[in-house]
């Protein structure tokens, strides 16, 4: 043991000593949540460019209230109330003559128009949309622009048309709006968690408003941070074992220690890089998170486990990257056995949505059940609100622990095996003889 | 009592068989040289002596004991494949290996090391700035440093100058002057003649030799004689009694035939040319180890 945890040592102050690490640590968040922190930067530098749109109204009685309506945006809406700074596109609606005989033709026109940037869009309503009936095609409004999905004009115009819409159809059934004032009021469903009570004072808690963040967010921070150092050990735990094995390393210091000791030394020293990354990580998360004052929504009750999954992914997964590491023979061999080593821990991102929305369900409950999935997947469902049955984290633990044990005595078996092979490609046959064989 | 004992051991690679019924014994305190061709059993048998490799059969015991941890501990072992890391300094890296092998006053014997070694200037540099030679007394000095009792070194001399050479080799020399043994391969038959109190060649997995420098020779007999006359090699092929001869330029190498006459031969060459030098001589170890595994037997 005592020469394990020398060679732990080693391996530790080699990866942190350096300068890599460093910008490792710093860069490696940028990269994983580079989108989010892009979408948080750039959020408000929309295209303020004004818009106009055409509207071809059938009807004859929505063009006016869209214009009015445009015109009230575009007065309040559009400028920063303490600087007067322009922050949103302002709006502009026109009309033109609906050309009852030849639709197509009209619609190719302003097509071409839109195509030749002379405005934004165009808008068709239909003539029978006040009351649609069965005749859907006579009532349906049409957007024409080069993105209609994603436009934000038509997203903006639904709220208007449907409000005067239904103002008319309360006039045609003779109904006085302003007798109904409540009628357009919507009213939104609160969410909120469980009442509790204080076991100090045995008062009643008023449940807490749930959160989007609280429910997704945090969950799916704290998997990718456990994903985060999965992918910043287990790689370089291959490639570590490949130079030492390639450098000859490998023999001088079988001289003095075992292989499996040797292995598991190279794994306790990254064991320690990624204790050191993920503790300056959580305290740092911590600290900017109280700074910002939503201390309430740190998960405390999560980070024990955080820690305990991690410890044992990283030793799973990285026995089995030492293992690879070690038939490797030179730098290709290595580039081809990096995603292998890694597929494990890449799986439970393709499936973590439906189990964050669903954290209890039959699904998420067996998937993050299997072992090699476990340490992600049980974080991520832990980190919801949601009340994971008290045995799963265990059972869960337990299922990783043994697979640990399984990874590190194969992966040790085929290390010491494959560490003096020298020239001999690595076939998954010789990796799974030597894992059963030794 | 013996530093290293093996008895009928066989370590197989995919069928091939790398030491075959092997057994050797090295006694406490001596210098013990394994010599033989590329690929014929040396580092297979040095590796099986760490424990690296396990023989398929046989017994392997060292200062009279099965292989053990604690007993490996007390070997130095210098691969043929020198490996060190590149970016960690001289000193670090000495103590690291020093440490690891359960050495004492590590630190004391490193800065001895590299007194003698005249690596001081170099102790708080990287390895990867180090030339080669300079690389090598560093492995050499790794290797030491526990103060080991057994040293193994797999060919030490490969790659060092004349003067980094005498340095290991008085090093080497020393370690036995104080009690240690030391067990080293070499393909320099020169050094093995001179270093060795005893010598083993390996060939094809297989024990061919096993004694003293003398004792081998004895098997051999006064079959050889050295020849220094004028007009070369040319005037010696057809003499009678002349079975090979070996070309070194200046000086040539001539083995006789079994029940050869030396003085009839030297009369024939002087009959034709005048001879500076006649010696009758045992076989040199380099002569043993061509006629064991060169191509008259069929070897590489």
């Amino acid at each position: 043991m005592r020469k394990t945890l020398k060679l732990a040592t080693r391996e530790y102050k080699a990866a942190v000593r350096t300068k890599g690490f460093i910008i490792g640590l710093v860069l490696a968040p940028l990269v994983m949540g580079g989108s989010l922190i892009a979408f948080a930067l750039l959020k408000d530098r929309v295209d303020t460019k004004d818009k106009t749109v055409v509207i071809i109204d059938r009807s004859g009685v929505l063009a006016e209230a869209l214009i009015e309506a445009a015109e009230h945006r575009n007065k309040e809406e559009i400028y920063q109330a303490e600087t007067g700074k322009k922050i949103k596109p302002a709006y502009y609606f026109e009309m033109v003559e609906p050309d009852d005989e030849d639709p197509r033709a009209q619609r190719l026109e302003l097509s071409d128009r839109v195509r030749n940037v002379d405005f934004h869009a165009f808008v068709e309503i239909g003539p029978d949309v006040i009351h649609p009936g069965e005749k859907s095609e006579a009532s349906r409004i049409s957007y024409y622009a080069k993105n209609a999905a994603m436009d934000n004009v038509r997203q903006w115009m639904s709220w208007p048309i449907n409000n005067h819409l239904r103002k008319l159809r309360l006039a045609d059934a003779g109904i006085d709006e302003s007798e109904v004032e409540d009628l357009f009021y919507w009213v939104n469903v609160d969410g909120l968690g469980l009442v509790t009570v204080d076991e100090a004072t045995g008062d009643i808690q008023e449940a807490k408003r749930a959160s989007e963040f609280e429910a997704i967010l945090i969950p799916i921070i704290l998997m990718m941070l456990l994903f985060l150092m999965i992918m910043m050990s287990v790689p370089g735990m291959l490639h570590s074992v490949m130079e030492e094995k390639t450098q000859r390393i490998a023999e001088v210091l079988l001289g003095s220690i075992k292989p499996f000791e040797f292995m598991m030394g190279k794994l306790l020293g990254g064991v320690g890089v990624s204790l050191t990354s993920s503790a300056v990580y959580v305290i740092g998360g911590i600290f900017v998170v109280r700074s910002m004052g939503f201390e309430e929504y740190i998960p405390f009750h999560v980070l024990p486990w955080f820690f305990a999954y991690m410890l044992m992914a990283i030793i799973m997964f990285g026995a089995m990257a030492a293992a690879l590491g070690s038939v490797c023979s030179e730098a290709k061999d290595a580039q081809s056995l990096t995603f292998p080593s890694i597929l494990p821990a890449i799986v439970p991102m393709f499936i973590y949505f439906p189990v964050v929305l669903e954290p209890v369900s039959g699904f998420s409950t067996w998937m993050s059940l299997i072992p090699l999935f476990t340490p992600t997947l049980m974080v991520l469902r832990l980190g919801t609100p949601e009340m994971i049955p008290a045995w799963q984290p265990y059972v869960g633990l337990v299922g990783v622990l043994l697979f640990t044990f399984l990874f590190v005595w194969a992966g040790g078996r085929i290390f010491r095996v494959a560490i003096l092979m020298q020239g001999t490609p690595p076939k998954l046959t010789n990796i799974f003889r030597w894992a059963v064989r030794g | 009592m013996k530093a290293i004992e093996l008895k009928d051991v066989i370590k197989s690679f995919n069928g091939h068989v790398a030491v075959n019924n092997l057994t050797l014994s090295v006694p406490k305190g001596s210098v013990y040289g394994f010599i033989g061709p590329n690929g014929s059993g040396k580092t297979t048998t040095l590796r099986m002596i760490m424990n690296i490799l396990y023989p398929d059969s046989g017994e392997i015991r060292i200062f009279d004991e099965p292989i053990s941890r604690p007993g490996i501990d007390r070997i130095g072992y210098m691969p043929e494949e020198r490996g060190l890391y590149k970016r960690m300094k001289v000193r670090d890296l000495l103590q690291f290996f020093g440490e690891l092998k359960n050495g004492k006053n590590v630190r004391a014997q490193v800065d001895q090391w590299l007194e003698r070694l005249d690596l001081n200037d170099w102790a708080d540099k990287k390895i990867e700035t180090l030339s080669k030679g300079m690389s090598q007394k560093v492995q050499f000095i790794a290797t030491v440093v526990g103060q080991p009792e057994l040293v193994l070194l797999d060919e030490p001399f490969t790659g060092l100058d004349p003067v980094n050479t005498d340095v290991i080799k008085d090093a080497i020399l020393e370690f036995q002057a104080q009690g240690a043994t030391v067990i080293f391969s070499t393909h320099d038959m020169s050094m093995a003649e001179k270093m060795c109190d005893f010598i083993f060649m390996i060939f094809k997995g297989n024990k061919v030799l096993d004694g003293t420098l003398s004792s081998i020779q004895d098997t051999y007999g006064s079959d050889t004689i050295r020849v220094r006359a004028e007009k070369g090699a040319c005037i010696l092929q057809d003499i009678a009694g002349v079975e090979k001869v070996n070309d070194f330029g200046q000086m040539q190498e001539v083995r006789m035939r079994a029940g050869s006459d030396p003085h009839r031969i030297l009369s024939e060459i002087m009959l034709r040319t005048r001879v500076s030098s006649f010696d009758i001589v045992k076989p040199s170890l380099h002569d043993i180890f061509v006629r064991i595994a060169g191509p008259e037997a069929g070897g590489t």
